[in-house]
């Protein structure tokens, strides 16, 4: 039986290959990948300094801006027009901020990605002032009572959000850049220079904010960001950017108009203020699923080599082949 | 379906993109069969035109063969094809004979002789035919190409139609100038049409696995959607008001009615979630299978035949991976096993043996039994041509007239040159004369008495011409010509053949050949002695596994034979069981015959066919050997092939017991069956009994079950069926022998209902045409016995020893590479449509699509396609020589490790844990701004960035489930990655006029324009292969596979790219290797697998390069160093 296998095995050395050309060319796989294991350890780990050199404040007002009165109902409040909806936060800078700083506004429980959500609006029309008509896909804010097409349409458009913030620190007021704040591609592409709102919320329901008619929608970056719409049911969208640096210690008092109906859904409202790095703003997932990872495979590589020395499988020990640890074969 | 749910208002997804795929996978289907179809259209209308000659008036003219209809005279000219089945009427030849060629019916290749009948011998002529009127009655059109009853009415006369001349269509013209015949069947009724009906198609088991997993996936399908439309219905509430459910609200939507909703939701989801589904599936297999048969197994060269010009042959491309999990081959002997080449090596006559050489058998078994046989070479003055290989001094050239009694000599070879159904082609000289027979062992006796100096060289009709020489004086020769007036045809009942003949002096004899158990029936009295001698003698050649026949003839006078003749004619011409008759008119001539001899015909093994036996058995494959033969002859041939040995107990149950041949002497039909049938019962049982003490006793002790034909018919009943097949299972080898062709095929059946257990058989005739599509594969050998076992295969190879490249090389690889395109199809479609789901549950339910609509159908259709495809063709664990170097590899198939569900399960888990990976790394990282900027992604980035992650991490996922990895692997995976990324920069570079939203605009330059994009790139597909990663790595250090570790074992050897040398080497064994590999069979041992010593080279070198010392490891250093072992071992055991 030796002789056999052992003549095959000799005839090995000349390499005419008739066979199928492209057979020929594999190349023999690593046999182990035990060395490789520690391949994702070397990968550049964030640093923490990296991810922390993001300053973040986070201020949740929306219940903390209705008064105690209408505590017990927060819908009434908030649906009713006549109540002034002024409401006052101080916010504490715990560290240097540089400019920019970054205002976001956070929702929650807010299903900007429902079904029928997303496909209420038409790009055609906030695109190009000769498709006002084209209001296919928008309903159910498609025309005014009148049949006249709103521009821009849809439930996006219509819900979009309306709570103002104005800085204060001391009595110096900061300003808030509201220019730049979308993508630029959106800005030239998607949303027309010569497009005009029209017929605008003037239904029966008000869902959110009202547009400047005399704006082009191309300059509505309120509005372009908040088309943009997000991926999860908690999402930020960028409100504005305050350009001067902040200290440590200062504070800041916020004027915030809460119009915005989140009670209905028991949606929470945020204020956000962030500096950026050049990683973006405070991601603590990133650097953190790194450190995991990383960690992980470090583990893993040391792990394997304790097992690799307690119990050591020669490579290529026959007596592993399952034929010949089984006297029957099986 | 989901096609057109998605034309619904429901749908998430836009039509077209649902639809395109889906007609993709079919047009490239229906383009396949539409090809064939053209294809095969062409053939029909050039065939249906073909111009025929029909008798119009009294002219002969010229129609396409479409136009022709019952009743039409044809006239069919040299070479040409019959149009129809044609009554025969007349023929340029004289006495109304032509010669047609069946090879498109039976392959065979030899010539017929058809005879018209006399009366219509004049028709040939125009002018004459016109004339021609008469009925035809016959049978209705039936598919047995070899029976044809019918009477033709002539003038008030009826004259018998038979076979003879019967002109099938199919059949072609041969040395006639041309013949003149009446159209009987027309297209579909011909009996060849009505051959080609009804083949079974088959479909491997691996896909009716297969279809379970899409079933399981159905089933997940409808639960995820369950979820999903159960989840929507609890959703949806007016406190949402920014869905703006005010006015009317399309009744999806309408938080009025919670059930409405729930339900539309389901179609929804089921649309978005059709992607689990995996559609192109089906056709990636079909292609890959379909390169597989055409270009890998027809075109290999290790099953290329060189002596018969005949390469491999994949007549189906649906049973390749059916291949890689064989357990049961069922083989015909003869043929197959043998090489079909009889060749006459001894004879009897006179109860005298002639005849020097010795079988292989015979040495074989003299080895077996420790003799050293003394190879003497045949004298080289010995003829030697196909078909003969015999000498014996004292009959060839004329010696036989010294014998003792040479008068029984000449009749012994008058009866081989005379009884017989042989033609004669080619030049009528002894050198060049080619004899055309209907079995390979007629032409050897044929040939047999031109070398002992009866020469056949002519047939008419009505006579055969012998060239006598060394008869009356040496060297004088003398042409005489026989009159044959009646041939008493071979069939398996009569198992006979009679000829009656008349010598020019008017002596009149009847010679007879055939098998000895029914001439001895047949003899008559007296002359015990020489009886007894050649029943001796018959019983020696058996052993020595020769095929023999016992010859005799009688004299008849002429008023005996006439009026025999009279009762023969009126049998010949009836209608009604014509056969029946002529059988029971043959019994009346065909007694008290004086018996000459016998004679003894080699059946030649196939090449290579003991060590491809062996081979296969260390595979775990078992193997069958079912056949005709006598239950000696199929013994000792499978002794000569290494499936039964010494060491093992074989189980006996054979018919030919006292109790049994008592019974038949009695000769009542019922008690003969209640007799065998008991004992058939009381055998099985008993065996039964036996073989399960042995199992339970003693490991290692194999079994062998033989068992003829009579009994098996008794076995097979429903009663003995379980016991059988019990006992069988049990038996490494089981033989039986004396078996129809249907028990052939039930017995197959048998083992592939009953055991349920992947079967092939392989075999080479008519006979086993039932067998081999009664197996999961049937494998034809592309020999000589005609065409129809392949016709009916699926594989056809020229060699049984292929079987090994066949079933360890191209089935493994095929089975291995399926199963890991349908798990891999598996994974990928589940893991992208998981991330999907996951993201359902956080839109409220709503079905929101989270990929644009052409990422999900190009997914299946570019992004994925090829890599997998790729590795369904080129994937191989280890070379073709190692494949065959550890024949248990293939157990693997056998237990089909490789798709259970609990790999499956494997993979699905990996899915879901990757899929999360891809969906909550995707979205908690895109919280917040992603570059300096602080600018937020919308819902679209998100689903960018996680689908570049899939594409990405499906496609690395595939080359590390490779084994090997050629550039076309390389290719393929990087090249459908970066088809991703051209796809996407043009798609999102792109604005069109169309009314859609352009969801996607810019997305992809806006995502490159952070680096949270290449970090999550980078992160996201490593933190979703480590899970694979390390159950890989683990199952690969704990649970190895056993091709694992032979790749580990010969990890440094070089590339092996001379496959077909080796082959070379391991089939020509030296005597050397020979002997020690005799030797190494011999009993000595109860486990095989002492003798493995493959372990030292390995791991030595594994160790040198442990510590950093470069050992070179050379194939042929570990050859020399492992057979130096075995060799030393040899003399300890």
């Amino acid at each position: 039986m030796m002789n056999n296998s052992g003549a095959s095995a000799a005839g090995s050395s000349s390499g005419s290959g008739e066979g199928s050309a492209p057979r020929r060319n594999f190349k023999r796989p690593k046999y182990s990948r035990f060395t490789q294991q520690e391949l994702p350890a070397c990968k550049p780990i964030l640093t923490p300094q990296w991810v922390i050199s993001v300053v973040e404040i986070v201020d949740r007002y929306d219940s903390a801006c209705i008064p105690r009165n209408m505590a017990k109902d927060k819908v009434a409040y908030i649906q009713n027009a006549a109540i002034n909806k002024t409401c006052n936060r101080t916010l504490k800078v715990l560290k240097n901020m540089d400019q920019p700083i970054y205002v976001y506004y956070q929702l929650d429980n807010f299903y900007q990605n429902h079904r029928r959500y997303v496909k209420s609006r038409n790009d055609a029309q906030l695109r190009s002032a000769d498709e006002a008509s084209e209001t296919s896909g928008c309903d159910p804010e498609r025309t005014t009572a009148g049949g006249a097409p709103i521009v821009p349409c849809g439930l996006i458009a219509w819900s979009l959000f309306n709570d103002t913030y104005s800085f204060k620190r001391g009595n110096e007021n900061v300003m808030v850049n509201k220019k730049g704040i979308s993508w630029k591609s959106d800005r030239d592409h998607k949303f027309g220079k010569d497009v005009y709102p029209k017929n605008f919320q003037n239904g029966a329901l008000i869902g959110g904010a009202k547009l400047d008619p005399n704006k082009s929608l191309s300059e509505q970056e309120d509005l372009i960001v908040w088309m943009r719409t997000a991926a999860l049911p908690t999402f930020r969208k960028l409100y504005g950017k305050i350009e001067v640096n902040l200290k440590a210690n200062d504070t800041i008092t916020v004027t915030l108009e809460n119009n915005y109906n989140t009670y209905s859904f028991n949606g929470k409202k945020k204020l956000v203020l962030s500096t950026t790095s050049w990683l973006g703003g405070k991601n603590d997932f990133l650097g953190i699923a790194y450190l995991t990872v990383g960690g992980l495979c470090f583990f893993l590589a040391t792990a394997f080599t304790v097992v690799y020395l307690v119990k050591p499988r020669k490579l290529g020990d026959p007596s592993y082949l399952s034929w010949n640890r089984s006297p029957l074969g099986y | 379906m989901i096609s057109v749910l998605s034309t619904t208002p429901i749908s998430p997804v836009s039509p077209i993109t649902n639809v395109l795929p889906l007609s993709l996978v079919l047009l490239v289907s229906l383009v396949k069969e539409a090809f064939e179809d053209w294809k095969r259209f062409q053939n029909d209308t050039s065939i249906n035109s073909t111009p025929i000659d029909v008798l119009q008036g009294q002219r002969w003219e010229s129609i396409p063969w479409k136009k022709l209809q019952v009743g039409d005279l044809v006239r069919v000219k040299q070479d040409g094809f019959f149009p129809a089945d044609l009554l025969f009427l007349a023929s340029t030849n004289p006495d109304g004979v032509c010669y047609i060629e069946t090879a498109n019916l039976d392959g065979e290749t030899n010539l017929k002789i058809r005879k018209a009948l006399e009366r219509t011998w004049d028709y040939l002529a125009p002018e004459k035919a016109a004339e021609f009127k008469g009925e035809i009655q016959c049978e209705q059109p039936n598919n047995s190409l070899y029976t044809f009853t019918g009477n033709l009415i002539m003038e008030k006369q009826t004259l018998p139609l038979s076979p003879n001349q019967l002109l099938l269509r199919g059949c072609s013209l041969r040395n006639t100038e041309y013949i003149v015949g009446a159209v009987i069947f027309t297209g579909h009724e011909t009996k060849v049409m009505m051959n080609s009906m009804n083949v079974p198609s088959k479909r491997s088991t691996l896909e009716r696995k297969l279809d379970k997993l899409i079933l399981a996936l159905f089933g997940c399908l409808f639960s995820m959607c369950l979820i999903g439309a159960i989840g929507s219905g609890v959703f949806i509430n007016r406190k949402y008001y920014y869905l703006g459910f005010f006015g009317d609200v399309e009744p999806q939507f309408n938080p009025d009615n919670r059930f409405v909703v729930a339900i539309l939701t389901m179609f929804t989801l089921i649309t978005l979630y059709s992607t689990i589904i995996p559609i192109s599936l089906y056709v990636s297999i079909e292609m890959i299978k379909f390169i597989q048969s055409t270009q890998f197994i027809n075109k290999d060269l290790n099953m290329y035949h060189a002596e018969s010009n005949t390469p491999a042959l994949a007549r189906t491309s649906n049973l390749n991976e059916e291949l890689g999990q064989v357990e049961y081959i069922f083989s015909d002997k003869t043929g197959t096993l043998t090489r079909n080449l009889m060749e006459f090596f001894k004879c009897s006559i006179g109860g005298e043996i002639y005849g020097t050489g010795i079988t292989e058998i015979e040495r074989g078994r003299a080895e077996r039994s420790g003799l050293k046989v003394d190879e003497g070479k045949s004298p080289t003055t010995a003829v030697h041509e196909k078909g003969f290989n015999f000498d014996d001094p004292r009959l060839m050239h004329g010696a036989w007239k010294n014998e003792r009694d040479p008068e029984i000599c000449k009749e012994f070879f008058r009866c081989l040159a005379l009884c017989h159904t042989v033609l004669p082609e080619g030049d009528e000289s002894p050198e060049k004369i080619m004899y055309q027979a209907a079995s390979p062992d007629e032409a050897a006796l044929v040939t047999a008495a031109k070398n002992l100096g009866f020469f056949f060289y002519r047939r008419t009709p009505t006579t055969v011409m012998i060239r006598e020489s060394h008869v009356e004086k040496m060297g004088k020769i003398q042409e005489v010509a026989y009159e044959i007036l009646n041939v008493l045809e071979f069939n398996s009942t009569r198992k006979r053949q009679s000829v009656v003949c008349r010598y020019p002096n008017g002596r009149l004899v009847l010679y007879c050949k055939g098998a000895d158990t029914v001439i001895y029936e047949r003899l008559g009295d007296g002359n015990h002695d020489m009886k007894r001698l050649t029943r001796e003698h018959l019983e020696q050649f058996g052993s020595a596994g020769l095929r023999t026949l016992c010859l005799a003839y009688r004299e008849l006078n002429t008023e005996l034979y006439e009026k025999w003749n009279e009762k023969f004619i009126q049998a010949k011409s009836s209608l009604r069981d014509r056969e029946k008759k002529l059988d029971e008119v043959a019994e009346l001539i065909e007694k008290d015959l004086v018996l000459i001899g016998c004679t003894a015909i080699e059946d030649k093994l196939q090449e290579g066919v003991p060590a491809c036996i062996e081979t296969l058995s260390r595979a775990g494959i078992k193997i069958w050997v079912l056949t005709g033969d006598k239950i000696e002859t199929a013994i000792n041939i499978a002794y000569a092939c290494n499936l039964i040995n010494n060491d093992m107990k074989q189980f006996i149950i054979s018919s030919e017991t006292n109790a049994i041949r008592e019974a038949e002497d009695r000769g009542d039909t019922v008690e003969i069956a209640r007799v065998i049938r008991h004992s058939v019962k009381q055998d099985l049982n008993r065996c039964l009994e036996e073989a399960q003490q042995y199992l339970r006793t003693i490991s290692g002790t194999k079994l062998a079950l033989i068992i003829d034909g009579k009994c098996l018919m008794y076995a097979l009943d429903p009663n003995l069926r379980a016991n059988l097949l019990n006992l069988s299972l049990n038996c490494s080898s089981v033989v039986c022998c004396r078996v129809s062709p249907l028990q052939k095929a039930q017995v197959t059946s048998l083992v592939k209902k009953g055991a349920r257990k992947i079967t092939l058989s392989i075999g080479d005739g008519a006979n086993d045409v039932s067998m081999i599509q009664a197996a999961h594969v049937g494998v034809g050998i592309s020999g000589l016995e005609g065409m129809q076992a392949v016709m009916a295969s699926d594989f056809a190879i020229a060699q049984f020893r292929f079987l090994t490249d066949l079933l360890l090389v191209h089935g493994r690889w095929s089975y291995l590479r399926l199963c890991k395109v349908i798990t891999y199809f598996f994974y990928k479609n589940l893991t992208f449509t998981l991330t999907q789901f996951w993201f359902t549950f956080q839109t409220g339910f709503s079905g929101q699509r989270f990929y644009d609509d052409w990422f999900q159908s190009l997914y299946n259709v570019i992004f994925t396609a090829l890599p997998v495809i790729i590795v369904g063709l080129f994937d191989k664990d280890v070379s073709a020589s190692l494949s065959k170097k550890y024949p248990e590899l293939y157990r693997e198939g056998i237990r089909n490790m490789f798709f259970k569900w609990r790999v499956v399960a494997v993979w699905a888990f990996f899915s879901v844990y990757q899929s999360l990976i891809f969906y909550y790394f995707t979205t908690a990282a895109s919280q917040a701004g992603h570059n300096s900027s602080g600018k937020i992604f919308g819902l679209w980035d998100v689903s960018t960035m996680a689908f570049t992650c899939v594409v990405v991490t499906v496609n690395l996922r595939l080359l590390m489930a490779c084994n090997s990895v050629t550039r076309w692997h390389h290719l393929s995976i990087w090249g459908s990655i970066l088809a991703w990324f051209v796809f996407i920069f043009i798609y999102s570079g792109i604005m069109t006029p169309y009314d859609r939203q352009e969801n996607l605009f810019f997305v992809i330059y806006v995502l490159m324009s952070t680096f949270y994009f290449y970090l999550a790139l980078l992160l996201i597909p490593v933190a979703a292969l480590l899970g694979d990663f390390l159950y890989q790595g683990f199952q690969r250090w704990f649970y190895p596979y056993d091709y694992e570790i032979v790749q580990e074992i010969h990890k440094n050897d070089p590339e092996d790219s001379s496959r077909i040398e080796l082959l070379e080497v391991a089939n020509h064994l030296t005597p050397d290797e020979a002997r020690s590999y005799a030797i190494s069979q011999l009993p000595r041992e109860k486990s095989k697998h002492t003798g493995f010593a493959f372990d030292s080279p390995g791991y030595e070198s594994f160790f040198a390069s442990q510590q950093g010392v470069f050992a070179p490891q050379k194939a042929w250093d570990v050859a020399r160093r492992a057979s130096m072992r075995s060799q030393q071992r040899k003399p300890r055991t």
